[in-house]
Parts: structure tokens; C-alpha cells; sequence
């Protein structure tokens, strides 16, 4: 087991290995509950993507709220005034406020029989507003209507104040008007920024059962030992175990990849003012950028299931460990922390920054993509040192 | 020939094997003799280069598995004590992938997967997966990987444990002939009959130590009884079996 690492000898060794990484293949590929896992989260992310966005969209186009008027002919003028687009108003002579709320009206607005005769008298007529406020879309159609009606009354005593010769200024000092400046772009770039994200997660799940399977599974099932006792250096185990648990993470999040690009016409993004900017290049590239985070990600999920007490052990604390980096990647996107140039080394948050590029048809350096990948890669290999010395702990061995 | 010398092991500062030295030569079948927790696995995994003495040396052939671990596996055969199989491959791929492990390749693999398949009798079970396999199943197959690429010494740990009669003559019969090849063969076991009756030489061992070494008939003669279980029981307890008895300890 006092396998030296010997980087000469790392072609012959590749060679070497090449029946070890078939059954490790065939063992992964073959493994129909992990294979599953892989396809069905990689095809369910970009569909409950679509899914959402189409449903956004759809929600916000028929998001007209209904208004029942009762009384609309003892002030035409609230009527007339408070049709408009976001606001459907019907005027009916008479009606139970509860049964119109029930009978899908969102507000009821009842004007009073003697209102006319109090506004004549400026004695303060009185509206009443139905709500049901167990409609969840209740509070922001109230809030609507209200500002109308702020207005509306805000109009009326300044045409007040102007026909006695009084300044309406006198009564506001100021007018406080809000403005919107969100664009449906940026709300757009909201949506795809969680992508990114997403795809990593997808790598995590996907490689995570092949790689529990592989190292604690196979040393409950007593399959590591016959591997020890054959004539193979330690990295070559770690080396043959991680190309196979990162092949179906990374085909995971191709597939997932795939799916995204194959959804993204149907998906309303023109909506939100996104162009669909990904081209194969750019998918081809979205795959390439995670390969090596596939290589590190199985490699890291198989160092830590051999550290584990058992199989179970092993599958409890990867689901844990692998939502820390999404979560951190999350939060970092949704803070909108300005990151520096030099961050883009650091694994997770560099293949996060290029994929958001990638997706949104953005320019990414090159020079950073392969800087960051290397730094990847170096530390996969360091992490394959690491798993080949930990083949020699004795506590691997099953107590006979 | 393998060749054992004054090794030492500790688990968690309890010695398991203490200045443990024997010789297995070639052609040969050694019997490694001894209680549950007496160090017969601990002492085949350090045979094996899978654990590490504190002390001494072993030589497998002419390497030495702590500092060549590669050249000592090369010539090893090992099956291991309820060792598991890949249960998602079939026995020809399974045995394909460990023979061309070992460096075999071309026609000299064909000849050797067709070698095992006819001696082990493996003709039924070629293209299933492993998936449910008997336990005598999984001993053919074990044991025909470890022969596979016909290695020179064959190790083997508890062997006949949970076989039916059928897999432990199938067993023994390969092992005869293994010896009249001139393979060195090291198996350990608890079991007495067995012991008796396929071993050239016997190694008892209790606490760690060989207590006692020779034929069953040498090791009876010995220790002044009439079959092995009564030779191995003095010799690993320091007692008769009928004092042992007469005394309620168990023998």
C-alpha cells in the first residue's frame, strides 16, 4: 500500500487502470436507482423552470381585478373614473356584497342611496368596500383600488380649493409619487441567475448516489477488499472511481443543459425582455466549464463517503454537505455581491459566474474560464492524493 | 514459499500478533489454526499488504508486501473472509476485469477464463449478474478470481464458511489440485474436519502466537492426543480436553 506517487508513470498507470475504470462504468451505469435519481432531477429543474416562467407570465396577463360597483348610477363619475386597465368594473343596481365576493369578484365597492345628496351638502358621503381577505389576491387589489380612489378624491378637493381661490398646494406640501424601474430585462436576469445554481446543484445529485455506492457501499458490501489485493496504486482506485461517479454527474447536467436550451422556446422570455441568447457553442462550452467541477465534486462526495461509518452514514451526511455550496452560491447571487476578476479561481464560483455569462449570451475571458478549470483540476488531483492514502487506513477493513 | 518473520501487530495498542514467525513452502497446503480473534485474519491482511506490521518482515515469493505491494499481489491469490461480489456485472465480466487487472490479455486471458469456467464449474452462472447468488456461488466466483490469473501462492481466509457439502468438495478438490501444481496455499479456518483433512502442515495459533506447528498426526503425537481438535485445544489452551471439561471450561 506505500504506493509513491510518481507523475512519470501517470500514463502507464492510466493504462493500467483501464479495466478497473470499465467495471467502475458499468457498475455506475448500471445502477438503475442512481441513474434515475441523475435523469429526474436533471430534466425536473429546466421543467419547473419553464413551468414557472409560463406561469408568471400567464398570472400576470390575466391579472385584471374584478370590481362589483352597486349603486354606480348615484356617481357615474367613481365608475367612469376608476374603469381602466388593471381594473375590470362592472355596475350592477343591486346585489348581496357576499355573494358577489363569492361569486368570483375580487372587491365590491357599494356607493351609498344617499351619497349624492351628502356630496351635494360636502357632508362626507360614505363608500363601502367588501373584501374578503382570505383571498390571498384580496390585499393588492384593496391596495389598488384605494390609491384610485386617493386620487380620485385628491382631484375632486383640489377642483374644491380652486373654485374658492385657495392654493390646493396650501394642502400638500409635497406629492409623493412612485416609480417603478425595474425593466423586464433585469426581472428576467433574476430568473436565469438562479439557473447557474441549479445546474451545479444538479451535478451534486447526480454524481451523489454512484459515489456513496462506490466507496462506502462497496465497503459494507466487503467488494473494497478484493480491489486492495489487486496490483494497483491507490490514486489509480481514486482515479478510475471518480471518472466514473463524475461520467453521470456530468451527463446530468448536460442533460439538464440540453433540456434548458430545448425548453427556452417555448418558455415566454421575450416576457421578461430575455433573447435566447444560447447557442451550441455556448452549450458546448456550458459543458465543457463543468467538467472539471464534475471531476472535483466526485472525487470530493467519494473522499468523504469513505470517511463515513457505513452507507447510510455516507448518503446522510453528503445530502447535508452538497447544499452548503448551492446555498452559498444562492447567496452570493441574490446579496449581488460584486465579486473581483480573481474570484472566478476559486471553484463553484468561477464555473457560477461563466455559466450565467454562457446563458445570457455574455462575453466570458477565456483566459479566466482555463485559469479557473486548471485550479479545478489541480485540486482534483490533489484530492486523489488524498483518497489514495486514505485507501491505506486500516479502519477500512472489515473487522473479521 | 512464504515466508513470515518475527511480525508484530497492535490494534489500538492491543497486540493481536506477537513475534509471529512461520514458513509456507511451495506445493504445499498450510492450515493457519485458530480461535475467532486469535490473528489469523490480521495475519493473512499483512501477508497481503492490506495492513501494515509494526514489526518484522513477510515475503511473498520474492517480494516483500510493505515495501512492494504491487510484485507481492502479482503472485498472490486471495479470497477473502464473506467477501462481496459486484453484483451488477456478470461472472464473465467480472473475472474478465480482474484477469486483465492482473496484466492478461489476448489469447492468454481467453485460455484462462475458460480455465476457471471448466474447473470451477461456473458454466450456469457465465452471463448472470451476481445479484442473489448462493453462497456457494459467491465462493466459485471468488476463487475463481483469485485463480484467474494463476497466481503462485493462494491465500484464503475462512473459506468453507457457510458452504453446503457440494461447494466444499468442489473447493477441496481444486485446492488438491492447485498443490499438485506446485501452488503455495495458506487458508486459515476454525474448523477441525476440514483442517484435518486437506492440510499438509498446521499452524496453531492463539493469542497472537503459533503454539504449535506440523502435520495433524505430528501435532497429535505432540501434544499426546488422539485426533487434532483435542491436539489443537491442548495446545492453544495449555490443557487436555478432559481436564478442560472435567474443570466446566469450555474445550
Amino acid at each position: 500500500m506505500s504506493d509513491k506517487w510518481n507523475p512519470g508513470a501517470v500514463l502507464d498507470g492510466l493504462t493500467q487502470m483501464a479495466p478497473l475504470l470499465r467495471k467502475e462504468l458499468l457498475e455506475a451505469w448500471r445502477d438503475r436507482r442512481a441513474l434515475l435519481m441523475a435523469i429526474c432531477f436533471s430534466l425536473m429543474f429546466p421543467a419547473a423552470l419553464a413551468g414557472g416562467t409560463i406561469f408568471m407570465v400567464k398570472k400576470q396577463s390575466e391579472d385584471v381585478t374584478r370590481l362589483a360597483l352597486i349603486g354606480a348610477e348615484r356617481a357615474p363619475l367613481i365608475g367612469e373614473q376608476l374603469q381602466s386597465s388593471g381594473l375590470d368594473v362592472e355596475s350592477l343596481a343591486d346585489g348581496d356584497p357576499r355573494d358577489l365576493l363569492a361569486a368570483d369578484y375580487d372587491l365590491v365597492l357599494e356607493i351609498t342611496d344617499d351619497f349624492a345628496q351628502r356630496y351635494q351638502d360636502f357632508r362626507a358621503p360614505r363608500l363601502y368596500l367588501y373584501v374578503n381577505s382570505s383571498d390571498t389576491g384580496s390585499g393588492r387589489a384593496q391596495r389598488e383600488l384605494q390609491e384610485r380612489l386617493g386620487a380620485l378624491q385628491q382631484m375632486i378637493v383640489t377642483q374644491r380649493l380652486s373654485a374658492r381661490g385657495v392654493a390646493p398646494q396650501l394642502l400638500a406640501p409635497w406629492r409623493l409619487e412612485t416609480r417603478d424601474v425595474s425593466t423586464p430585462s433585469s426581472r428576467g436576469a433574476l430568473i436565469l441567475a438562479t439557473v447557474p445554481g441549479l445546474l451545479i446543484m444538479t451535478l451534486f445529485i447526480a454524481c451523489l448516489a454512484t459515489a456513496v455506492d462506490s466507496s462506502a457501499g462497496e465497503r459494507e458490501r466487503l467488494s473494497l477488499e478484493p480491489l486492495l489485493v489487486q496490483p494497483l496504486a491507490g490514486w489509480q482506485i481514486i482515479t478510475a472511481k471518480t471518472l466514473a461517479v463524475a461520467s453521470l454527474g456530468w451527463l446530468g447536467s448536460l442533460l439538464a443543459i440540453s433540456a434548458l436550451v430545448l425548453l427556452m422556446p417555448v418558455m415566454p422570455l421575450a416576457e421578461f425582455g430575455i433573447q435566447q441568447a444560447t447557442t451550441l457553442a455556448g452549450v458546448v462550452a456550458m459543458g465543457l466549464v463543468l467538467l472539471p467541477l464534475a471531476l472535483l465534486v466526485a472525487v470530493v462526495q467519494i473522499l468523504l463517503a469513505l470517511r463515513s461509518q457505513s452507507f447510510k452514514d455516507a448518503q446522510t451526511q453528503l445530502s447535508i454537505l452538497q447544499i452548503a455550496p448551492v446555498v452559498l452560491l444562492m447567496v452570493l447571487d441574490m446579496a449581488q455581491i460584486k465579486l473581483a476578476d480573481s474570484w472566478q479561481l476559486l471553484p463553484l464560483i468561477g464555473q457560477q459566474q461563466w455559466l450565467k455569462g454562457l446563458l445570457v449570451g455574455d462575453w466570458v475571458s477565456p483566459v479566466w474560464m482555463l485559469a479557473g478549470s486548471a485550479v479545478t483540476l489541480a485540486l482534483v488531483v490533489l484530492a486523489i492524493m488524498v483518497g489514495a492514502r486514505a485507501l491505506q487506513r486500516e479502519s477500512l477493513l472489515s473487522a473479521s | 514459499m512464504i515466508r513470515v518473520d518475527n511480525i508484530n501487530k497492535s490494534f489500538a495498542g492491543k497486540p493481536v500478533l506477537r513475534n509471529l514467525s512461520f514458513e509456507v513452502p511451495d506445493g504445499r497446503i498450510t492450515a493457519l489454526l485458530g480461535a475467532n480473534g486469535a490473528g489469523k485474519t490480521s495475519c493473512l491482511r499483512i501477508i497481503c499488504g492490506l495492513l501494515k506490521a509494526d514489526a518484522g518482515r513477510v515475503l511473498v515469493g520474492n517480494a516483500d508486501p510493505a515495501l512492494d505491494p504491487r510484485g507481492a499481489r502479482r503472485q498472490l491469490g486471495v479470497v477473502g473472509d464473506r467477501e462481496g461480489l459486484y453484483e451488477r456485472l456478470t461472472v464473465r465480466e467480472y473475472l474478465d476485469i480482474f484477469a486483465r487487472m492482473q496484466g492478461l490479455s489476448g489469447k492468454t486471458l481467453a485460455e484462462a477464463l475458460a480455465a476457471v469456467r471448466e474447473e470451477l464449474e461456473l458454466g450456469a452462472l457465465w452471463d448472470r449478474r451476481t445479484k442473489g447468488f448462493s453462497q456457494g456461488e459467491r465462493m466459485k466466483v471468488s476463487l475463481a478470481r483469485a485463480l484467474v490469473h494463476r497466481p503462485q501462492h493462494l491465500i484464503l481466509d475462512e473459506p468453507t464458511r457457510g458452504l453446503d457439502v457440494l461447494a466444499v468438495r468442489l473447493l477441496r478438490k481444486t485446492l488438491l489440485r492447485l498443490r499438485a501444481d506446485g501452488t503455495t496455499i495458506l487458508f486459515s479456518s476454525h474448523v477441525m474436519p476440514e483442517v484435518a483433512e486437506l492440510s499438509d502442515r498446521v499452524l496453531v495459533m492463539a493469542a497472537g502466537q503459533i503454539v504449535g506447528a506440523g502435520t495433524p498426526e505430528q501435532l497429535a503425537a505432540e501434544s499426546g492426543c488422539s485426533n487434532l481438535e483435542d491436539s489443537f485445544v491442548a495446545l492453544a489452551y495449555g490443557q487436555r480436553p478432559n481436564v478442560a471439561i472435567a474443570q466446566g471450561e469450555p474445550a
